[in-house]
């Protein structure tokens, strides 16, 4: 059985106001246990819209968000029950910091779950080591460290809850290229050892193509295409009519596979194309 | 939920009134405050409502636009009709019970006086609808710059007003996010008693101010990049330009006057 199950999903924004907005279209989509998708689309596209509906931040205007089965609205009153268990990164999430340390803000989601001080401190340790904090900042003021170090504390503050679902909204925008790369590999292992199940909103089409089992687009509110990470990228002008590009590999593979090498398709990561390129180059690389 | 508040009613349009000169409209509208309270009987206060329609259907505003601005202080204006009604005594009584006498001239007189209430507010709005918030600062700086010469600082106060408006929308927008990051992390923000509540406002409240103090850093830096260094020798983009449409708004409003204070004169007072 799918973990998130989204139904018919339509969402309006400032309804019957001149600055009425239909943000989602019926968005359908399913999300299995232990998956990594990867959402897509252009500024605009609903993409925020759609993962703040996964634990209960928006209110669906007509449709239905199940949660293991069950739909997530049907006791409004318990709401904070779906928050612990789909855990939500926002974009730039550094902004939401408040506390004395470190070690304290990663406690807070823990806290309002109300869990005994020794597991708050376990999982406090555990989600720091993941999140890449070494010990001795724990004990620091958040406000003191850097704007990676400060996104890295707040990912460790969802974390900590232990959540069945991990989602992130473009947890890795301006970061440098190093500590993108950095974030991601923390994020699969976070996964792997957990067994959870991660959405990952971002506008790098090389993260999502590392990382990625299966992609969801977006395109103007509408889910335009779910399917496994090769499949998507292998859709590269339909992807480029939605505004969107195809990694920077990918593109000159097939620039390369126009002018007749033979290199074949489906290459959108870098390994993959060092494992395509060296059989050619031994061949003495000629187009055939 | 924050959405919905709406500060700075302006309600963009290309009408009559829209197109008049911010000061003029300013102190036509301070003139047009002190004219509601010069008449003493209906017909001047009928003059008075008269050039309030007319002015709202030149502005095209929609008339529902004014009721909402009417509406939040109804039972501030049933409270003070209600306490006069009772308060002026005259006339023939028309129901008793115990000190509570409620005449005919009680009566008049509450009436008389919502009429000017609603005259006021909605002549104010009118102001607000139809200028831009950065306009009517503009408009006010100008104004109030004779005061310059007595050291009060008018350039100063009209740029922190303009800041100040513009970013009520970007600070709404703020808070927003964040309470949303908190209530994503199992913050309860809509349950509990008094204290409870004023307590889960600090996780909002603290990363509020850290980012207010970060944005003020940031565009104070941004201005001093560009310059910026007080109103001295600054021009503007937009000049204003009083017309021949200004002249004849003026020209109405002392019209309206003089005839109020002739109905005064010619006409019994109904208080
Ligand atoms: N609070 C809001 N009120 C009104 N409209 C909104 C609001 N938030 C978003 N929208 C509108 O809804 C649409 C979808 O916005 P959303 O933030 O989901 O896009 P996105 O895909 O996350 O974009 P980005 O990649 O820039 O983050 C946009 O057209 C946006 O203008
Ligand atoms: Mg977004």
């Amino acid at each position: 059985m799918a973990v998130l199950e989204v139904r018919q999903l339509n969402y309006v924004y400032a309804a019957k106001t001149p600055y009425e907005k239909h943000a989602l279209k019926d968005v359908s989509l399913q999300v299995e246990q232990g998956e990594f998708v990867g959402v897509i689309g252009h500024t605009g596209s609903g993409k925020s819209t759609l993962v703040q509906h996964l634990n209960g931040l928006l209110r669906p205007t007509s449709g239905q968000i199940l949660l293991n089965g069950k739909d997530i609205w049907e006791k409004p009153k318990e709401i904070r029950r779906v928050r612990f268990e789909v855990g939500m990164v926002f974009q730039y999430p550094e902004h939401q910091l408040f506390e004395e340390t470190v070690r304290r803000d990663i406690a807070f989601g823990p806290r309002n779950m109300g869990l005994s001080d020794e597991e708050v401190e376990r999982r406090v340790q555990k989600a720091a080591t993941f999140a890449g904090l070494r010990e001795e900042l724990l004990d620091s003021s958040p406000f003191d460290l850097s704007g990676g170090q400060k996104r890295r504390v707040a990912i460790a503050g969802v974390m900590a809850m232990e959540p069945q679902v991990l989602v992130l909204d473009e947890p890795t925008a301006g970061l440098d290229p190093r500590g993108r790369e950095q974030m991601l590999r923390q994020i699969e292992r976070y996964r792997r050892e957990n067994g959870t199940t991660v959405l990952l909103v971002s506008h790098s089409m090389e993260d999502v193509a590392a990382i990625a089992d299966r992609v969801l687009v977006m395109n103007g509110g509408e889910a335009a295409m779910m399917a496994p990470t090769e499949e998507v990228f292998s859709r590269a002008e339909e992807l480029e009519a939605m505004g969107l590009s195809v990694p920077a590999v990918t593109r000159i593979f097939m620039a390369l596979r126009r002018r007749g090498y033979d290199v074949g398709d489906n290459v959108y990561t870098v390994e993959k194309a060092v494992e395509r390129l060296m059989p050619l180059l031994k061949r003495g690389c000629r187009p055939c | 939920m924050l959405n919905d508040i709406t500060i700075g009613q302006f309600f963009p349009g290309n009408s009559l009134i829209h197109r008049l000169d911010p000061r003029v409209k300013i102190l036509l509208t301070i003139a047009y405050i002190a004219a509601v309270f010069v008449p003493v009987n209906w017909y001047g206060l009928g003059l008075a409502v008269l050039f309030l329609v007319t002015a709202v259907a030149l502005s095209r505003l929609p008339v529902k636009l004014l009721w909402k601005s009417i509406k939040p202080i109804l039972p501030i204006i049933l409270f003070t009709a209600l306490l006069n009604m009772f308060y002026v005594g005259g006339g023939t009584v028309l129901w008793e019970w115990g000190i509570l006498k409620l005449t005919s001239k009680g009566l008049v007189n509450a009436a008389f006086l919502a009429v000017r209430i609603v005259c006021l507010i909605a002549g104010s709005s009118l102001l607000t609808y139809t200028t831009g918030p950065t306009t009517l600062t503009d408009a006010l700086e100008r104004l109030l710059g004779p005061l310059k010469v007595i050291r009060v600082p008018v350039h100063e106060i009209a740029m922190m007003m303009t800041i100040a408006l513009r970013f009520i929308p970007t600070l709404v927008e703020e808070t927003d996010k964040i309470m949303s990051a908190q209530k994503a992390r199992g913050a309860d923000m809509e349950s509990g008693g008094l204290l409870q509540r004023i307590k889960a406002l600090v996780p909002v409240l603290i990363p509020l101010f850290v980012s207010s103090f970060r944005r003020a850093y940031e565009l104070a830096m941004a201005m001093e990049c560009r310059c910026y260094h007080g109103g001295e020798g600054r021009t503007r983009m937009k000049q204003l330009h009083m017309g021949l449409r200004d002249a004849a708004a003026v020209a109405v409003m002392l019209l309206l006057f003089t005839a109020m204070i002739l109905l005064n004169c010619w006409t019994a007072p109904v208080l």
